[in-house]
């Protein structure tokens, strides 16, 4: 016997608009429906918050170090000891994370965290004095942070006003005066000084962009940290909620202070004052994203590139070497800067990674790859959630109802797919489970 | 006539904005001269964005100044006048976009009451917070 059927009342909507046309019109109609760039699978969401979790140990080295670096460090003109960050710096609270924060992202504790300073102390050597350590390598491979500042020094021009700033009068004042207090009583750097200002002032602006970097990250440490732990006691259904999560992330620490100041016997010399109205957003989050995921340049040692022969693209705006971009494999190679992160998150997965890259084309023998496809899937994750608050800031919602608006909505997302029409970009491999 | 701010505290419906242009240390301005023309987010509208926004915003004067003047312009301009330029220079010095005429759009919100003439400038109510960018 069949069952009395109830009276169908739902009602088919028509779309307000056409389809796309776009060569990736699906993955448009996906982010129009509130999706990310990455498919909702359970794998992918393991997999992406898997390495969130990897990514977020050593990261709370590297804002802790940029910070210790910008701050502390300076301009030492022999920095040998720039990665043996200070105790004061590994206590130092993080401002979204433990009791004392006034946004709570994670719920653990402010210092660093347990797994990292388990690493510090036995690295994958044992117990060696420090020095061993970090002369074997065997350490946070604090030179992947550095890269990464690197790529925001040189390609500086990405929307903000961080930039600007850096060649103003009023910010020229401040490091003249942080220079001449570093070396006060040292009348052979300040002869230096007073004949080569400019390499001066250009160091202390890449020390500005070690304090940018290092707030920055200062914010998304806790962020994944939070997300792991949200995962692991089932709270995320699928990739879209890990995405809305980081909107949510990015809209909540979107008015941060981007500053720096430094340190120098004991006075603390404003370089970038808070009041100049820096936002996290605006100068830092957004300048990473386009210089760090999109352009960084070609790593020394993968690959030739011939100019002449138009390899290497004219404009820096065109510039496609990060990790949406990246071919895992040869960037795989020793010493250059994707390989370090890697090296360094393979030291915190999490168990269900550790099992699933067993499984899966060579085992073990290349976890070092599998794990950069994986943070390659979490990357355009990341950038979908930036999209998604970028359209949510400056368009429209995803369920207005007026044309017009859903049509704005449209031309934003099909603008930022056009930037992956060119054939390195890996937007296709990441909508495939098979990629690894 | 009333100021910006006197108008805006008899309208109701803008006390997250006037808490945030106090904390800013915006109010002693609008209570000026002028002439402004403001956008004014209504209480909703700060009400939509994600938890911690404003609150991070308002724990941080100079950060909320900046995104309070890009909804300020120098000058008292009427929608009649706004609609003739695609975009006018906020007090932050970003752009403010007009993308429509009718219904009056100001970047992404819409414009729920314009021309509201105070003694120092020109109000119009708006439906969303406005970001640079």
């Amino acid at each position: 016997m069949t069952p009395p059927t109830a009276a169908v009342t739902e009602t088919v909507r028509q779309p307000l608009i056409p389809p796309s046309t776009h060569p990736y019109a699906d993955v448009i109609h996906r982010l129009e429906a509130g999706g990310s760039m990455l498919p909702d699978t359970p794998e992918n969401l393991m997999q992406i918050i898997g390495i969130y979790k990897a990514y977020a140990v050593p990261m709370d080295f590297y804002w802790r170090d940029l910070l210790y670096i910008a701050e502390r460090v300076f301009l030492n003109p022999l920095p040998a000891f720039k990665y043996f960050i200070s105790q004061d710096y590994l206590d130092l609270p993080n401002s979204y994370a433990g009791e004392q924060s006034k946004l709570r992202i994670w719920r653990g504790g402010e210092k660093a965290h347990p797994e990292l300073l388990e690493f510090m102390a036995k690295g994958e050597t044992g117990k060696l004095p420090k020095l061993l350590h970090h002369l074997w390598h065997d350490r946070i491979n604090m030179e992947f942070a550095e890269a990464c500042m690197q790529a925001m020094l040189w390609h500086q021009n990405m929307g903000g006003r961080f930039n600007d700033y850096l060649a103003s009068d009023a910010y020229r004042a401040n490091a003249d005066r942080a220079i001449k207090a570093y070396f006060r009583g040292n009348p052979l750097m300040l002869g230096l000084y007073r004949l080569f200002p400019e390499m001066f002032m250009e160091q202390v602006k890449q020390m500005s962009y070690y304090a940018n970097l290092g707030l920055f990250w200062e914010v998304m440490a806790p962020v994944f940290f939070e997300m792991s732990d949200i995962y692991d006691e089932g709270g995320f259904k699928g990739v879209p909620d890990a995405m809305d999560f980081l909107v949510n992330g990015i809209f909540a620490v979107a008015g941060r202070p981007i500053y720096h100041h430094v340190y120098i016997n004991g006075e603390c010399i404003e370089i970038i004052p808070k009041s100049e109205g820096f936002t996290w957003l605006y100068e830092a989050a957004l300048p990473y994203v386009e210089a760090v995921f999109y352009r960084t340049a070609p790593f020394r040692g993968t690959k030739s590139y011939n100019a002449q022969a138009y390899q290497v693209p004219a404009e820096q705006a065109d510039f496609h070497y990060g990790i949406l971009y990246a071919d895992v494999f040869p960037v795989g190679s020793a010493g250059i800067p994707p390989t370090l992160l890697m090296q360094d998150m393979l030291h915190f997965l999490p168990p269900y990674l550790v099992d699933l890259y067993k499984n899966h084309k060579r085992g073990e023998a290349d976890q070092l790859i599998q794990l950069g496809i994986t943070f390659q899937r979490s990357m355009y994750n990341v950038t979908s959630a930036v999209i998604q608050a970028l359209r949510g800031a400056l368009l429209y919602p995803l369920d207005d109802t007026d044309p017009e608006h859903l049509l704005a909505n449209r031309r934003f997302f099909e603008a930022q797919m056009d930037r992956f029409l060119r054939p390195e970009a890996r937007l296709p491999q990441v909508q495939t489970q098979d990629y690894r | 006539m009333a100021n910006i701010i006197e108008t805006a505290k008899g309208a109701g419906c803008f006390g997250t904005l006037l808490t945030a242009v106090e904390v800013a240390g915006l109010t002693g301005a609008l209570e000026g001269p002028g002439p402004f023309t403001v956008f004014a987010p209504v209480d909703d509208a700060f009400a939509a964005l994600p938890p911690g926004t404003v609150q991070t915003l308002v724990d941080n004067p100079p950060q909320l100044g900046r995104i309070l003047k890009f909804h300020v312009l120098s000058g008292a301009y009427s929608r009649e006048v706004l609609v003739t330029q695609p975009e006018w220079e906020s007090l932050e010095g970003a752009p403010v976009a007009i993308r429509r005429a009718d219904p009056f759009e100001v970047k992404n919100a819409t414009v729920v009451s314009a021309d509201i003439v105070c003694d120092n400038g020109i109000v119009h109510v708006i439906d969303r917070v406005i970001l640079p960018g």
